[in-house]
């Protein structure tokens, strides 16, 4: 019985240890595109919330660090490990999301947006 | 003609009662954390300190405004862009003068700019950035 409780605390530790990289609890809505492609093997992920604020991983970051924390993220993983999820709310403006993909770019990662498919 | 049964234990062991308890937890959990994560690889060059200008100059230019597309200094209607922007691409054989420099206005809303960068890339094209700070750099 015992061990069943072990593992059941371990389980519990590694739950907590998922949510520290967890961007769930972020507000945004998805743009909508007609074709969609599953991402794979993406090592980090940013989001523009509604209210155009950036975030590392769910973390708050301001943009002039953005591409510094990312370099560090990918390190020198290969080109298809350096996938980055762009989260970004759909009435963001260029102003606050072409320097978030500019850093990505900079870092060397390869972008992904997360869009919603779009309704007929 | 009649099948004998043997008469079978129906209950399960109360002791496996922990493991599969353990095992609804672990499928309900993932079950909560699959996110769908789609929507659509796009290729941006990696930005340089300083961009190759002589290039630049060759290459399709398109100014993205919240109700205009600007391709080259001509104003497009949205449906004939990308067919337009294709033909222009059909013509250069090399893959770096496929490359569309996008300026876009600061107000451009990102559902939009989605939309066009998509169209660019199924003409063909490969989009590079042109920010602000750029666009007045290039001007002085």
């Amino acid at each position: 019985m015992a061990m069943g409780d072990i593992a059941f605390l371990l389980l519990i530790f590694f739950v907590i240890l998922a949510r520290a990289q967890d961007d769930s609890h972020l507000r945004w809505e998805p743009a909508a595109e007609e074709e969609l492609k599953q991402a794979k093997n993406y090592k980090a992920s940013v989001v523009i919330d509604v209210d155009s604020k950036s975030y590392l991983n769910g973390r708050p970051i301001a943009q002039g660090q953005l591409a510094g924390a990312l370099t560090d993220i990918l390190g020198n993983a290969e080109q298809k490990k350096r996938t980055v999820l762009l989260k970004v709310h759909k009435d963001a403006t260029a102003i606050h999301f072409e320097p978030v993909i500019e850093a990505v770019s900079k870092a060397g990662g390869e972008i992904h947006h997360v869009l919603e498919k779009q309704r007929k | 003609m009649k099948l004998r049964r043997n008469k079978l234990l129906v209950e399960p062991p109360a002791g496996a009662s922990s493991d599969i308890a353990f095992i609804l937890i672990v499928f309900f959990l993932v079950c909560a954390s699959v996110q769908p994560e789609q929507g659509r690889p796009q290729e941006i060059p990696k930005s340089e300190e300083e961009p190759d200008k002589k290039n630049q100059s060759q290459n399709p230019e398109v100014e993205l405004t919240r109700t205009a597309v600007i391709l080259n200094g001509d104003p497009v209607p949205n449906k004939t862009f990308a067919p337009r922007l294709a033909s222009l691409l059909a013509r250069k054989e090399r893959q770096e003068d496929k490359v569309v420099v996008l300026k876009s206005r600061k107000d451009v809303p990102y559902e939009r700019w989605i939309n066009v960068t998509g169209l660019i890339e199924q003409a063909g094209g490969v989009v590079t950035l042109q920010l602000e700070e750029e666009q007045a750099h290039i001007v002085n």
